[in-house]
């Protein structure tokens, strides 16, 4: 990073957390709703690395490594939810899964 | 790589297809992994290409492919409320600009960053992950153990119950 200041990658994570958390908003559809929320995790992970890299600390790169290690659980665990809504109310419009019984 | 990272990342966001969305996520997160790389942070690159592209997002795709999709795409893919999604996301992203604007953090922050040799090397990664990191990397194990567990009894439960 010769020449490029932090203050860029931060904004490049603000803008792609901004994308991510419109996705989760504007999509109706439940992945792509997991998917904006992986997006809204990298941004994160770029502002880590970024203050990693800034700060001489590998303390950034550790958390960004833990926010994989939860990334990657939250995915199983919400694909497995997704699948079996979608095998019981064969939808994934988030819009009309708007009940806890059944 | 940025702009490219920016660009992808707004086409994943108002594709229509889930497939051609996930695609676009995974030229997002290649692209991160791209910064990292620029940043020093070498072993992480590798771990986003690989637990990022490589396995959540096939298994992302998995998953589309086990559902039926035809009749989700002829849905409106954005819900009603979508002016108050896209104020939130413009409000973000003018509190990114306010604060750019405002602090002039970054004359400082390159002074900072041009002394020393940059960390980030897999040794270093590892000194710090076994030793004072050691009880967070076990409960990452624990919780990925949980996630596993999680995610099979989830699946499995449809298809033993009736």
């Amino acid at each position: 990073m010769t020449g490029v200041p932090l203050s860029w990658y931060l904004i490049l994570s603000a803008l792609l957390f901004a994308l991510g958390v419109a996705g989760f908003l504007f999509r109706r559809n439940i992945i792509t709703v997991f998917m904006s929320i992986e997006l809204m995790l990298n941004a994160v992970n770029l502002s880590f690395v970024a203050f990693s890299y800034q700060l001489k600390q590998v303390n950034g790169h550790i958390f960004t490594f833990f926010v994989m290690v939860v990334a990657a659980a939250e995915a199983a665990v919400g694909l497995a939810i997704i699948l079996t809504v979608f095998k019981n109310r064969e939808t994934l419009n988030v819009d009309e899964v708007n009940s806890l019984k059944n | 790589m940025a702009a490219a990272s920016v660009a992808s990342a707004l086409l994943a966001v108002t594709r229509k297809n889930p497939v051609h969305s996930m695609l676009w996520v995974l030229t997002l997160f290649l692209h991160v992994a791209g910064i990292f790389l620029l940043l020093g942070a070498e072993f992480l690159a590798a771990v986003q290409v690989i637990v990022y592209a490589g396995a959540i997002l096939i298994f992302y795709i998995f998953v589309v492919m086990l559902l039926d999709l035809p009749d989700e795409e002829a849905r409106p893919r954005f819900g009603k409320h979508w002016p108050l999604a896209a104020a939130v996301g413009l409000c973000f992203a003018a509190l990114a600009w306010l604060v750019r604007a405002g602090t002039g953090v970054a004359p400082a922050a390159t002074r900072l960053a041009a002394e020393g040799p940059p960390r980030g090397g897999l040794s270093a990664i590892g000194m710090a992950l076994f030793g004072p990191f050691a009880l967070p990397f076990e409960m990452a194990s624990l919780l990925l153990l949980a996630a596993i567990v999680g995610a099979v009894v989830l699946a499995r439960r449809r298809a033993a119950g009736p």
